[in-house]
This record gives C-alpha cells, structure tokens and sequence, in this order.
C-alpha cells in the first residue's frame, strides 16, 4: 500500500512515540483485515507504534472511540472532518482538551466502500494502490487470479465519500501535532443538491423513497453507536421501556421513529462526519436526515458544528429575539 | 437425483412459479446492499454475490407474535378480570432463494438451539417445517469467509433443499440444479435435465477453483477460550474497537438470541419475540440495574465463546468441523464484513489459541 508518502506515515509514528509515555494509549488506525479495511487499534507501547497506518481507507472517525473513555490520557489520530467532533465534543463539555493530545493529518479524501462495492466486486481484492491524490488519482485494485476477475482501475475522485467533494476543512482544526503540510480546501461550498433532488420529488414519492430505504433497516444501531456525538448510547429513548416510546417491533414506524429522534438530537451538533450512514450494513441514507437539520440551522443561526472552539452553539445559548427567527409581535 | 439446468433467463418465470403456492423471499440488489424481498413481478433477484444479510430471518424473522392476549372484566364481580391468550396465525410456506451453504449450514445450528434442547420452540418450528431453501453454490471464497474454518464448503449441501451450481461468471450462464431433499426434486421437476457438457465445465470448474488457505487446528479452542475466559485484559484489549452495535449478531445465521417484551394498548396487548444481541449494553441487564456483562469486554467474551465455547462443549456429539468439534458459526464472514470497525473474529479466534498457549508455557 504505497498511497501516503512513507514520511508522513513515518512522521506520525514518531510523533506517537514521542508522546505515548505521558499518555495511556494512542487511537489510531490500522490494517484490517484486507488492503481496503483500516481498523482502528490502541497503541500502549513503543513497540506497536509500528502498526499506525494513514490512507484513503482510513474511513472511520476516531472521535467516536473517546466515548467512555473520559478520565484517560489519550492521544487521537483525526482527519479534518474527524477534529470538528473533537471540538464538539470539547464544546460540550464531554472531554478536558488538557488529556487530549491531537496528532492531525490534513486529508485529501476517503474512501466510500460502499460505492466501490457498486463499482466492483472487492470482496477478494488481494492488493489496492492509490496512485496521485485521491482527488485527482487512480486506483488500483488487484483481485485474485482465475476466477474470471479482471484487474481494476478507476479515478479514485468518484469513489471518495460524499462529504470529501464538499469538505472545506480538510486540514484539522484543532492539534497538537499537525502530521504533513496543509492542505487547501478541497470541495466547492456545500449546494445541498442532495436535498434539493430529494425535495424535488412529490410528498408521496419522498415517502416511498423513504419507506424502501427504511424496510432495509434491522435496527443494529450501527448509526447511533458509531456516531460521535450520540452520547447517550446506553440509555438511548430508542431501547427505553420507560417512556416506552419505541416497541421492539421492527416495523417501519418504529425505524423511522429512531432516525427522526437521531437527527433532532444531533441537530446543531452534527458535522457531518458521515459515519451513521458508513456504519449502516443496509446503505441507508440516513445523512440526509442530519444534513437536513443542518441546512436550517445554517440559515437560522448562520452556524456549523465543530468549526471553530471559541464558537457558542446556538443550543447552548438563548436570545429573546433571534436575529432571523420571526417571532418579533409574537412576544407578549 | 436427476440434475436439472435452470438457464439465466428462465430464472424469473421459475421463481414466479414457485411464488404461487410460496412465499419467496429473494435477494435484491439495493445500492451496496443485498438484501430479500418478498418476490412480486417487479423483483430481479440478484444471485451473483452473497446476501448482506443471512437467511436467517426466514425461520426466526427479527419480530414475531408468541401471542396477544386480552383482559375481559367480570361484569359481576369486577374485582375479576378474565385474559384470553390467542396464538398468532400459522406462517406462510416460504422458499428462501439465494442463501449461500453456510446460510443453509445455519438452519441445523438454529435446529439445535429450538429443537434439539429438550422443548421444542412452536414457532420456529413451524417456520423450519414450512420453509424450502433454494441456495446458490459459492465458485470463489471472499477475504471474510472461512466457511473451511468450520466444517463448511462452497458447495456444501447440507442444509440446502436445492443447490444451485452457477455456470460462467456469477451463473452468467444459467446454474445446474442440484435437489438436495425430495421437496427440493419437486421444485425443480419441471426443469429440463443438465448436459454431459454442463456437468464437465462444473466439474473443471471446481477443479480450476484455487483452494482456500488450509484452516488452522482448532480442536483446542474451547479449553483455549477457557483458559482466557478470566483475563479481562485480554477481552478488553480485543473489544477496544468494537462499538457495541448489533451488526455482527443480526447479520449472523446462526445468533439466536431474543428477548420478549408486551406491547400493551389498553385491555390487550401481544407478546413478542424480538431479536436481541449480546453486544448491546442492554444485553442481561437485570432488573436490579446489575449486569452481569457490564463492558464490551464482557460482551465480546460472550460472543466468541458461544460459538467456539459454550456450543461445543453442549453438542459435544456433533463433530462437523474439521477439528472435530462443531461451533456455532458457519464462517460466513458477515460479522467481519459489514462490522463498521472491521472486527474480525478469526483474528481473536487465533489470540485465544496463541494467548492461552502462551500462559500454558508460563505456567509453572
């Protein structure tokens, strides 16, 4: 796997070498079990330094795994994407910056297995090489031989992660040690197109769109679980008897029920990490919730989660009037 | 038995006749996803990769009614209250239509756990009675599976009523029937027979398939996982990723566990079974507030070692793996899959074997 220029892999082992003796251990990422699985690992010693893996398959949000683990000393690999739910998370109160040591690495893009799984047949893919920028570059899969595969290449820009083509921060917004030089953004400003080609659809077709997506659901909670920002995992409304809004029933009630609370929740906190709907086995689209939610708080509060730490989020503060909300004449 | 050819093309009409006396779920290709429908005319079965999810919600589907019941006051003495329980309508016969030989593999792993333990579960034993499985040869192993590992094959029959054997690339060529059971010949009676020549290019198939890296003994593993069971370090290091969701369970074709809850609405109300998972924090937490299985630790102990554990030793008569032992887990490689973390339970399979091997050395 020859993608990330050896020194900046290099340079974020000895940097997590050099810290990891005032630390309890160090979040990271890994090979999984195939060249397109990272997974992530806890470096202790100085020995397992060696495993820390960066690349486009580095897909998931490491800001997830802080969750229960508050009380630690603890060093955290992030992407840009993955340092605004740290800083969220900061905002929150959830996690003392002091024990965190942050080793960010500007990031031109990850991987959306899910459309490479549309593209081709990888479930036996023996190697993967990235050749130039995943923006810009190819990718190369090898797949075994004899079994009627062919050997692949594809422009790796189509088969990134949606919020990779919009992401504005793909250098970390927040660190102790930035790993490379910075990048510049590398998406236009986000045009929710997404949205607008949902909403272009009739009330009756957005709901049968959402009716099959849904039916696929098995209620793994896959999308709360690796969420950073669901916090309250454990004690979730979702599995709660008492209120006893949700049954165990997996009807689509209960399913689209789950994903409304989820994105309420999250609204004004989500960044868009996108690891609900990466996480989710059925490929459901369950972003488009959040980033519904996100798009009025945009307009409303002119405001995006987990960009900057000096930031109020509107939900943690109170206005009598609202700049635009219209509820001037309302008051008594 | 006779092998039949189901061609390519006749394969809708075919399921549409099998739709007229049966529920048929079958596997459809939805974004990155492959998951069963109910068949109607608008279905295009997808048969070229395996399922994202297993068969086994054919026979033991995610919710199901036990009963529903209904209180009625004593008009005369109103201190009385009289409940009526009524069992939920028989299920439709099913045909299941793309599971794979470890799917199929499954169905005895779930006999065991409802039919074999002294009672006899009603429900799922009319399901298992009323379900056919029409399952799909594999011509190549992926990087999750390790169906070998456990006693299983890519052609392995057992379990499956037919099996279909693809032809060319994916059964780009139409696939060789193969019934496995006399309700699978009946299925497939109405098919004209294989040739000699649709024979010999399986065959050379077969033959040309690379083999599977050998498996690892694991006739240890039970007393390994034994010796590890106390070393919480060991399962909290092997947990650290895992995010507690119940991707690897409900995905699986052989994890039975369920839970029961009421769902009330005034006077009445049904009993359900739902599907549980051992990862959820949920998962044993007593009434009290205790869990015996507070941390993920805990959880992901219970997981491995209900499969390569607890079963074993309870079946110890049933030897299907290679090892001599049988697990409850057929090595479909769902859990590795589609685990958003990447778990991969072979990989703790072998640090149990190396750990517990490496204490064994140790000790004095």
């Amino acid at each position: 796997m020859a993608s990330e220029p050896r020194d900046r892999t290099e340079e974020l082992r000895s940097r997590v070498a050099e810290a990891l003796p005032d630390l309890d251990f160090v979040l990271g990422y890994g090979r999984g079990f195939d060249p397109l699985h990272a997974t992530p690992v806890a470096v202790r010693r100085e020995r397992d330094v060696g495993r820390l893996i960066f690349d486009p398959t580095c897909v998931q949000n490491l800001a997830t795994s802080l969750y229960g683990l508050s009380g630690k000393r603890l060093g955290l690999v992030v992407k840009g994407c993955d340092s605004r739910s740290v800083i969220q998370l900061l905002q929150e109160r959830l996690w003392e910056r002091e024990n965190l040591v942050i080793f960010g690495l500007p990031c031109e893009g990850v991987l959306d297995l899910a459309k490479l799984r549309v593209a081709a047949d990888i479930a036996s893919v023996k190697a993967v090489r990235f050749e130039g920028s995943p923006r810009h570059g190819v990718l190369r899969l090898t797949l075994p031989e004899g079994q009627g595969m062919r050997d692949m290449e594809m422009e790796s820009a189509g088969l990134l992660a949606d919020k990779c083509l919009r992401c504005r921060h793909p250098n970390p917004l927040v660190y102790d040690y930035l790993i490379g030089p910075e990048i510049a953004p590398q998406g236009e400003e986000d045009d929710y197109a997404d949205l607008a080609a949902l909403e272009g659809l009739s009330t009756q077709e957005r709901f049968d769109f959402w009716k099959r997506q849904m039916g696929r659901c098995i209620r793994c909670y896959a999308c709360r679980n690796a969420c950073p920002l669901c916090v309250c995992k454990h004690v979730c409304l979702a599995d709660s008897r008492e209120p006893h809004w949700l049954s165990a029933e997996a009807t689509l009630q209960e399913k689209w029920l789950f994903q409304v609370m989820h994105a309420l929740h999250l609204a004004g906190r989500c960044t868009e990490c996108g690891e609900c709907q990466r996480s989710c086995p059925m490929g459901i689209p369950i972003l488009l919730l959040k980033r519904m939610m996100n798009r009025e708080l945009k307009e409303l509060f002119h405001y995006q989660a987990g960009v900057s730490l000096d930031a109020v989020p509107p939900l943690h503060t109170f206005l009598m009037e609202e700049d635009r909300i219209k509820d001037r004449g309302l008051l008594w | 038995m006779v092998d039949r050819y189901l061609a390519d093309s006749a394969l809708a009409s075919v399921v549409a006749a099998w739709a007229l006396d049966h529920r048929v779920l079958a596997p459809v290709r939805e974004g990155a996803a492959i998951v069963y429908r109910v068949f109607t005319e608008d279905t295009h079965p997808f048969l070229g990769r395996p399922p994202t999810s297993s068969a086994k919600e054919a026979l033991l589907p995610q919710t199901g009614d036990l009963f529903t019941y209904l209180y009625r006051k004593d008009r005369a003495d109103l201190t009385r209250t009289e409940v009526f329980l009524s069992e939920p309508p028989p299920p439709e016969p099913t045909l299941i239509l793309g599971p794979r030989p470890c799917d199929a593999r499954g169905r005895h792993l779930l006999d065991r756990v409802f039919l074999e333990r002294g009672v006899i579960d009603p429900q799922y034993s009319a399901h298992r009675a009323g379900t056919l499985f029409v399952s799909v040869a594999c011509t190549s192993m992926q990087n999750t599976c390790f169906c070998h590992w456990t006693g299983g094959g890519m052609d392995d029959e057992s379990g499956s009523d037919v099996l279909l054997h693809p032809l060319g690339t994916g059964g780009a060529d139409g696939f060789v029937a193969r019934a496995v059971t006399p309700a699978g010949e009946k299925l497939i009676a109405a098919l004209p027979e294989a040739t000699a020549a649709m024979l010999e290019e399986l065959a050379a198939a077969r033959a040309a398939a690379p083999a599977p890296e050998a498996a690892p003994d694991l006739s240890a593993v039970a007393d390994a996982f034994l010796a590890m069971f106390g070393d919480l370090d060991f399962w909290t290091d092997q947990s650290a990723r895992c995010l507690s969701c119940g991707v690897c369970t409900y995905l699986c074709p052989t994890c039975s566990c369920f839970n029961i809850t009421d769902e009330n609405s005034g006077m009445k109300g049904r009993r359900l079974r739902t599907w549980d998972t051992c990862m959820s924090a949920l998962y044993t937490l007593e009434g009290s507030g205790h869990n015996p299985r507070f941390s993920r630790a805990h959880r992901l102990r219970n997981r491995v070692g209900h499969k390569f554990c607890y079963h074993p030793r309870e079946f110890p008569q049933a030897a299907a793996a290679p090892s001599g032992l049988e697990f409850s887990c057929t090595g479909c490689g769902r859990c590795i899959k589609s685990c958003p973390v990447a778990v991969d339970i072979r990989g703790i399979v072998l640090d149990i074997l190396a750990a517990a091997a490496e204490k064994a050395e140790g000790a004095p």
